[in-house]
C-alpha cells in the first residue's frame, strides 16, 4: 500500500433568512424610500443608538424614540484594506466608522471616492476627525450598502 | 477551602497543517503528554472541558464529540464552551469552576485547531459581524484590530514604529519555544516594510494561522497533595468580561470604554488582580503572555493590564520593558504573533504562563517568577479572560 | 454549596418570530430578570448556550451578548444545548466565586434549515456523506430500538396525542391542535420508521434562568418567593460512533448522568420519588427509550408506561406536561425549556399546566443532534 494521505474535500452551502426585525426594517426602509438616516434614543441614558436598536444593552430597557441624525459626521476610525481576502471585495478599499451629527455611536461603511493606491497619498486625506458625508445609492435595496461615505471639502 | 492548580501541560508543536492526524488525534497528542507531564493516567481525569472555537473554521459542528474518545473522555462529563479567540481562557476558568464546585478533584481542559484546512479563514471571520447592519462592509479578525490601532495612534501618538518593536521581540523570543511556529529573525525595518494588509496593520504585524493542540489538566488541593506534586501553577485569580458588539458603541467620545484602549481587559484584570491579591501589577506580576494576534492589540494590552499608564506602551517598548532581560517579560514563547491555533491559542497563554510559574519554561524561562498573568481576546475586541497563576496561594 | 433557580423567562414559541434574534433573547432575558425579581445590576455572571450554526453567526453570543444582560458582565458560552448552559452556570455559582448568574438559549429555527446545519455536525469522513442528519439517525435509532423492544406505531402516536395535548394548556406553545389518531396514522414517513408527526415542529424561541446560591440569597430581603432547588445534576458524553449494535440505542450517557444526577439528590427509587419530568421528546419513541434509561421502568418496558397512560397528566409520573419538544422545539434552547417548566412545576406556577402535589421534578436534555451526551437535573422545592 502506499502511503499516500487523502483529502477528503467539502464545502458548507448554508442558505440564511435572517430577519431584520421591525426596528432594523424601518431604519433600512427610511434609507431607502426617503434617504434618511434613523437612530433610537434610549429614554435612561438618552444615547442615540446608531445602528438603531430597539433595546439599550446598558439600560436594559426598550428604546422607543427614533432620532433622524445628519447625513454629515466624523471619521472615528478607518482602515485601507490592500489584502485579498477570498470572499471579501477586491481590494484596495476603505472602511471607516463615523459618528454622524446627532448620534451617539459610531456606525461603518465604505469609505469611497479617494485614491488608494498609493497608501501616504490617501493618509493625507482620510484622517480619524475628518469631516465625511453619506452618499446614497440611486437603486436601494434596503441594505447597509444602499449607502456609503464620502470625504467633504475635497 | 479548595484551592485548584495546574499539574500538567501538553502542547504539540504548532504548524501550518497537519495532514496526517485528524482533530481528535491531533488533541490526544498533547493530552498524552500533559497526563505524561502531571504522573497520571487517563482514568483519573474525572471531567473534560473541550476548548475549540468556530465550528466553520474546523468545517464540523460541535466537532469536540468527535473527539471525545481520543482525548479519554468517553462515558465522562464533558462540555465545550466558545468565545471565538477567548475560549481557551474560558475554558481554563471553567475547569477551575468544576475543582471549586467541589464535584471535581481532576479536570482535563483541551482542545485543537485544524483552521490550516480552510483557506477562507478571513471570510469566516466575517460572519462573526452582523448580517443586518456590519457584515456587507467586509469587516473581518484584521480590520477590526485596525480600527482599534488606529485610534490608539490617533489618540496617544502611537506609531507603527512601537508596532514594530512588538513584532521583532515577539519574533526574538519564540527562536527559543519548541512548539513556536514562526521562527524567523526579523528587524524593524522588517516590520515597516512589509506589504500592508489593511492599514496601518502590515505583514509582520499579524499572527499566522496555525494548527495544533494544547492540553492542560487542572487538580484541586486534595488530589495534588495525595499526588505528591510540587511544580504546581496555582490559579489564584480570575476574571473575565464582555464588551459591546457593535465596536461603533466605543467610539461615542465619552472617554469611556473606547476603543482604542481594551476596556473590557482592564476590568477583566481588576477582577483577577483583586482576587490574586495583587494590587501593583507592575511590581507583582513577573511575566505576561497576553493574547494579541496583532502588535497593536499587545499595545492596548500591556495598558489594560496596568504594566503602564494609558498611551505609554510605545515609549516602554523602546525602554525594552516588556523585553525577556526587561522589568516585565511580555510573551516570552513568542506570543500570538508567531503560533495562533485559534480554539486554545488563550489556553496556551495559560499553559506558557504556568510553564514559567513551574519554572520549566526552558531556554525561554524568566527568571524568580511567582505570578504570572495570561489573558485571552475574543469577538470583536469583545470577550475578555484573565488569568493569574502563583507559586503559593 | 445549594443553588436554586430564581425565576424562568420564555417567550412564546412559534414558527417564525417577526423579531431579530437579538431582540429574540432580550424578551426572555428580561421575563426571567423579572420573574426573579432581579435586577440586571444585581447579576454577577451570564451564560448563553447556542448554536454559531443554525444561528448563522460565526461565534453567536457576540450578537446576543447585549440582550442577555452581559454588557460588561462576566460572561461565557456553550457551544451546546441549553441545559448545558445551566451546567456550567451551577458550576460558576457553586464555585463561591459568583453569587448568582442568569441562563440564557435560543434558536430561530425560521432563518435556517436545521437539517442541512445538523448534517454538518457528523464527520465528513465517514458519517456526513452517508446522509446522516439528525433526523435520519433517530429513525435509525427507533428502527432498532422497535425491533429489540416491540414498540409499535400506536405506542409513538400515544405519546404525540399525550404532548400535543398537553401542549393545549402551555400558553407558550407553538403547535396548539391535539392531532386525531386518524392523523397520525396517516402521517407520511419522513425517514421510516418515524413519520412527520412523530418529529418535533422547527420553531423560533428563547428561554432564560435566573439561579443563585443560596449564600448570596441569604444577603436579600426575603420575598416569600419559592425556588427550585438544583437537588441533583449529572451530565455525560458517549462515544461518537457507537457501533456495537446496543449502543446505539442504549442511552449510556444518559443513564450515566441519571445516575449521578439520583446519587447527588439521594434518589434511590426514580419512580416513586419523581412527581414529573421534562423530558427531550426529540422524537415520539426517544421519549419511551428515554423512561427506561432513567429507570422510571425495566428495560424494554417504556411501552409499558405508555400503554397503561402513566406518564399522562393525571397519571402517576406525568411526562411533558409542557407539551414537550413534540409541541415546541426552539432547538437549542429547547433543553432549557425542559429545566424551566420543570422549575416552574416545583415553584407551583405551570399554570393550568400544572401538575398536582410537585415538590421534586425531573429535567432531561441531550446534546444536538444524535443523542451523544445527555444531562439530568432533579430539583425540588424543600428548603
Ligand atoms: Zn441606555
Amino acid at each position: 500500500m502506499s502511503k499516500e494521505l487523502l483529502f477528503i474535500s467539502q464545502h458548507w452551502n448554508i442558505e440564511f433568512n435572517h430577519a431584520a426585525g421591525e426596528t432594523a426594517s424601518v431604519f433600512f426602509r427610511a434609507i431607502k424610500e426617503r434617504k434618511e438616516i434613523l437612530g433610537r434614543r434610549c429614554p435612561a441614558c438618552k444615547r442615540v443608538l446608531l445602528p438603531p436598536r430597539s433595546f439599550c444593552e446598558r439600560c436594559f430597557v426598550d428604546t422607543l424614540e427614533w432620532v433622524k441624525v445628519g447625513k454629515e459626521g466624523t471619521i472615528e476610525a478607518f482602515t485601507i484594506v490592500y489584502e485579498q481576502f477570498r470572499g471579501l471585495p477586491k481590494p484596495p478599499y476603505a472602511i471607516a466608522y463615523v459618528l454622524l451629527d446627532g448620534a451617539s455611536t459610531a456606525m461603518v461603511n465604505f469609505l469611497k471616492k479617494v485614491d488608494l493606491n498609493n497608501l501616504q497619498e490617501a493618509l493625507e486625506r482620510i484622517k480619524i476627525g475628518a469631516r465625511v458625508k453619506v452618499v446614497f445609492k440611486r437603486k436601494r435595496r434596503g441594505r447597509i450598502t444602499d449607502f456609503w461615505y464620502e470625504l467633504l471639502h475635497t | 477551602m479548595i484551592q485548584a492548580g495546574i499539574i500538567g501541560i501538553g502542547q504539540t508543536r504548532f504548524v501550518t497543517r497537519r495532514d496526517d492526524v485528524n482533530l481528535g488525534e491531533l488533541a490526544r497528542e498533547a493530552t498524552i503528554i500533559a497526563l505524561e507531564d502531571a504522573g497520571i493516567e487517563f482514568r483519573d481525569i474525572e471531567a473534560v472541558v473541550f476548548s475549540l472555537a468556530l465550528d466553520a473554521l474546523e468545517g464540523m459542528e460541535n466537532a469536540e464529540r468527535w473527539c471525545v474518545e481520543a482525548v479519554g473522555g468517553c462515558k465522562k462529563p464533558c462540555i465545550r464552551v466558545h468565545m471565538g479567540g477567548a475560549t481557551g481562557g474560558s475554558a481554563l476558568h471553567t475547569g477551575l469552576f468544576h475543582i471549586l464546585s467541589g464535584l471535581f478533584n481532576c479536570v482535563l481542559v483541551v482542545g485543537a485547531e485544524k483552521m490550516g484546512e480552510t483557506q477562507d479563514a478571513q471570510s469566516i471571520l466575517n460572519l462573526i459581524f452582523d448580517p443586518v447592519y456590519e457584515r456587507e462592509v467586509a469587516i473581518n479578525a484584521i480590520n477590526m484590530c485596525s480600527f482599534q490601532a488606529i485610534r490608539h495612534m490617533r489618540k496617544y501618538g502611537t506609531t507603527e514604529y512601537h508596532m514594530a518593536l512588538v513584532a521583532v521581540r515577539s519574533y526574538k523570543n519564540a527562536l527559543k519555544n519548541p512548539y513556536a511556529h514562526i521562527k524567523k529573525e526579523i528587524t524593524v525595518e522588517d516590520v515597516l516594510n512589509s506589504r500592508v494588509i489593511c492599514y496601518p496593520i502590515k505583514l509582520y504585524d499579524c499572527c499566522p494561522r496555525s494548527t495544533g493542540a494544547c492540553a492542560v489538566l487542572v487538580a484541586s488541593s486534595r488530589f495534588i497533595k495525595k499526588l505528591g506534586k510540587k511544580r504546581i501553577a496555582w490559579i489564584s485569580g480570575i476574571g473575565s468580561c464582555t464588551n459591546s458588539y457593535f465596536m461603533g458603541d466605543r467610539m461615542d467620545n465619552s472617554g469611556l470604554n473606547d476603543h482604542a484602549d481594551a476596556e473590557g481587559l482592564l476590568i477583566a484584570a481588576k477582577k483577577a488582580y483583586k482576587m490574586a491579591g495583587i494590587s501593583d501589577p507592575k511590581k507583582e506580576i513577573d511575566v505576561a503572555e497576553i493574547y494579541a494576534p496583532f502588535t497593536s492589540t499587545e499595545l492596548a494590552a500591556v495598558e489594560a493590564l496596568g504594566f503602564c499608564e494609558k498611551g505609554e506602551s510605545g515609549i516602554c517598548n523602546e525602554k525594552g520593558i516588556f523585553d525577556m532581560d526587561g522589568k516585565l517579560p511580555v510573551n516570552p514563547s513568542g506570543g500570538v504573533l508567531t503560533s495562533n491555533p485559534i480554539s486554545v491559542t488563550a489556553l496556551v497563554r495559560v499553559a506558557e504562563a504556568a510553564l514559567q510559574v513551574m519554572g520549566k519554561a526552558g531556554e525561554r524561562q524568566v527568571k524568580g517568577v511567582k505570578n504570572a498573568v495570561a489573558t485571552g481576546e475574543g469577538g470583536s475586541l469583545q470577550f475578555y479572560t484573565v488569568t493569574v497563576l502563583s507559586k503559593g496561594i | 454549596m445549594r443553588v436554586a433557580i430564581l425565576g424562568v423567562g420564555q417567550t412564546s414559541y412559534e414558527r417564525e418570530k417577526g423579531i431579530s434574534l437579538d431582540e429574540l433573547v432580550f424578551e426572555a432575558t428580561k421575563n426571567a430578570l423579572e420573574d426573579s425579581g432581579l435586577n440586571l445590576q444585581e447579576i454577577e455572571s451570564v451564560v448563553t448556550a447556542g448554536s454559531d450554526g443554525l444561528d448563522g453567526r460565526a461565534i453567536s453570543n457576540m450578537t446576543v451578548s447585549g440582550s442577555c444582560g452581559a454588557y460588561l458582565k462576566d460572561e461565557v458560552k456553550v457551544s451546546d444545548g441549553g441545559i448545558y448552559g445551566l451546567v456550567l452556570a451551577y458550576l460558576r455559582v457553586a464555585s463561591g466565586l459568583f453569587g448568582n448568574s442568569l441562563v440564557v438559549s435560543w434558536t430561530k429555527s425560521s432563518e435556517v434549515s436545521p437539517d442541512t446545519v445538523g448534517n454538518l455536525s457528523f464527520d465528513p469522513l465517514y458519517l456526513r456523506e452517508a446522509g446522516i442528519n439528525p433526523i435520519t439517525y433517530s429513525a435509525i435509532q427507533v428502527s432498532l430500538y422497535k425491533h429489540i423492544t416491540g414498540a409499535r406505531d400506536e405506542d409513538a402516536a400515544k405519546v404525540v396525542v399525550k404532548n400535543r395535548g398537553n401542549a393545549l394548556k402551555n400558553p407558550l406553545s407553538h403547535l396548539k391542535r391535539k392531532p386525531s389518531v386518524k392523523e397520525i396514522k396517516s402521517s407520511r414517513f419522513v425517514s421510516y420508521p418515524l413519520r412527520e408527526i412523530h418529529i418535533p415542529p422547527e420553531s423560533d424561541g428563547a428561554c432564560a434562568l435566573v439561579i443563585s446560591s443560596e449564600r448570596w440569597l441569604k444577603t436579600r430581603k426575603k420575598t416569600g418567593q419559592k425556588y427550585a432547588w438544583i437537588r441533583g445534576i449529572g451530565w455525560s458524553l458517549e462515544g461518537y460512533y457507537r457501533d456495537e449494535k446496543k449502543e446505539l440505542v442504549k442511552l449510556s450517557s444518559l443513564r450515566k448522568a441519571a445516575k449521578t444526577a439520583y446519587k447527588m439528590a439521594g434518589i434511590k427509587n426514580p419512580a416513586k420519588e419523581i412527581d414529573t419530568a421534562e423530558v427531550s421528546d426529540i422524537t415520539a419513541y426517544h421519549e419511551i427509550m428515554i423512561y427506561e434509561a432513567l429507570g422510571f421502568c425495566g428495560d424494554s418496558e417504556g411501552i409499558e408506561l405508555v400503554r397503561k397512560g402513566v406518564t399522562e397528566i393525571d397519571g402517576e409520573l406525568p411526562v411533558n406536561p409542557s407539551g414537550g419538544i413534540l409541541s415546541s422545539n426552539p432547538i437549542f434552547a429547547s433543553s432549557l425549556v425542559r429545566v424551566a417548566e420543570a422549575a416552574l412545576q416545583v415553584m407551583g406556577k405551570a399554570g393550568e399546566r400544572q401538575v398536582k402535589g410537585v415538590n421534586t421534578a425531573l429535567a432531561q436534555g441531550f446534546t444536538w443532534s444524535g443523542t451523544q451526551g445527555s444531562c439530568v437535573v432533579i430539583l425540588d422545592n424543600r428548603i
